[in-house]
């Protein structure tokens, strides 16, 4: 695979995703959060943030009193799987615009991720599997101890060790991590905390024990349940651009060539399916802006993680300042 | 849709031999994706679009106390009235065979109610 071939499709994709801005900017009007959060990724990992201060700030006025978000921008129950892609895009997004109200917004998203971890370390949200709930808290904290931000510091080491051991704890001896309430494969919800855990283990140097060989555990099975056209979970889009990117973050940190392989099949698949704007959920399905944000952040990520420095996919992560 | 102007229709769905025990079809009625499961020699209808983010429900899970679920992240739902034990419910359409036929009952909305 060619990095020309990786850098123009870039910038077709990331020209065609902004013509659809009205599709996913908050400053359009209400908006599906899980969608806007994909979208301000986009932004990070294609280096644009600084021209979309209004779509922060406007993230920030639809944060409830509780530091949490809802699925639905106008809704105003907080959820925990979308309250921690909303908190991460803007500590993230924070560290370019460097604005004060998105830093007081960080510090209500942490005390809203304080006051709704349950005693035995995991999070819960109905839409999501408990594992896959609470490895987005997980990394939410991974960035606000990796930014060096001080806010209320020691409970949140605590809880980010507690959501961090209740990963581990509920890995199976194969590698994987289940839920049979949800997706039956594990392929997502492993995909996740593989990265999410061992992300962990690097930003609190190794306070976890056992962290690293877990994750190259989960990373095997991965490689295991890839189907030899490169995609996983029966061609599922979403599942292959998962297992993908958390492939290229956990190989570089393991050190582990092997992946490399299996990355660049899994990216192919992924290119040879896609449409000729943007991505659907299935090969053959209409493009949607989700699956088309995630196809874009995976080139991205590629793109870093075919740097020759091996830290810069881990850096585009947002994990190494 | 106001359900005082909505009206149910059966309309032809597939033949009966496309879709035997075991089998799935997918069929587009108009612009709505219905999904056709046939488990153990009954037929279940149930709208495509998981009502969660649009996952295809044709390619999810199937269970044996009659439940689908999504490929995309899981939820299930019930094949016979669409409950989920999550937030969502998804739409379901009754199902009837004639002769060699299989139909299923759409609710389209009326000509009046689309007007306005
Ligand atoms: S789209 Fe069906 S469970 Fe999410």
């Amino acid at each position: 695979m060619h990095q020309e071939q990786i850098t123009q499709l870039i910038k077709e994709e990331y020209a065609f995703f902004l013509q659809q801005r009205s599709g996913w900017s908050l400053t359009a009007g209400p908006q599906d959060l899980e969608l806007v959060a994909h979208a301000l990724r986009v932004l990070l990992h294609a280096r644009t943030t600084p021209d979309f201060l209004a779509d922060y700030l406007a993230l920030v006025d639809c944060q409830h009193a509780d530091g949490g978000w809802s699925p639905f921008s106008a809704d105003h129950e907080s959820t925990v799987w979308v309250s921690a892609f909303c908190g991460l895009m803007l500590i993230r997004g924070n560290r370019l615009l460097g604005h004060e109200r998105l830093a007081r917004a960080v510090h209500r998203a942490i005390d809203y991720f304080l006051a709704t971890q349950r005693p035995d370390g995991r999070w819960v949200d109905p839409r999501w599997a408990d594992l896959d709930t609470t490895s987005h808290p997980v990394s939410f904290f991974n960035v606000v101890i990796a930014l060096g931000e001080s806010y209320r510091r020691s409970d949140v080491q605590r809880a980010w060790e507690q959501g961090v051991r209740f990963i581990l704890d509920h890995q199976s001896p194969d590698g994987g991590w289940y839920d049979n309430d949800f997706h039956p494969s594990g392929v997502e919800i492993t995909a996740h905390l593989i990265q999410d855990a061992l992300i962990a283990d690097l930003v609190m140097e190794n306070r976890v024990r056992g962290v690293r060989e877990a994750c190259a555990k989960g990373a095997a099975k991965l490689y295991a349940l890839q189907a030899a056209d490169g995609s996983w979970d029966g061609e599922n889009v979403d599942h292959t651009m998962d297992c993908t990117r958390s492939l290229m973050i956990v190989t570089r940190v393991l050190g582990d060539e092997h992946g490399r392989e299996v990355i660049t099949r899994g990216l192919q698949w992924l290119i040879d399916v896609k449409n000729p704007h943007g991505w659907g959920d299935f090969p053959g399905m209409e493009t949607n802006l989700e699956r088309t944000c995630d196809g874009l952040d995976t080139l991205l990520k590629y793109q870093a993680y075919c740097s020759a420095d091996p830290l810069a996919v881990v850096r585009l992560w947002g994990y190494v300042p | 849709m106001c359900p005082e102007h909505a009206s149910a229709h059966w309309v032809l769905a597939c033949r009966l031999e496309d879709l035997p025990p075991g089998g799935r079809i997918l069929v587009t009625i108009d612009t709505t994706e219905v999904a056709l499961f046939n488990l153990n020699g009954v037929v279940y209808a149930i709208n495509n679009r998981c009502p969660h983010r649009g996952g295809p429900l044709i390619r999810g899970f199937l269970d044996a106390a009659g439940g689908i679920k999504c490929p995309l992240h899981g939820w299930r739902f019930d094949l016979r009235d669409g409950s989920s034990q999550r937030p969502a419910r998804a739409t379901t359409y009754p199902v009837k065979i004639q002769g060699e036929y299989l139909y299923v009952l759409l609710t389209t909305p009326a000509l009046a109610c689309r007007r306005e």
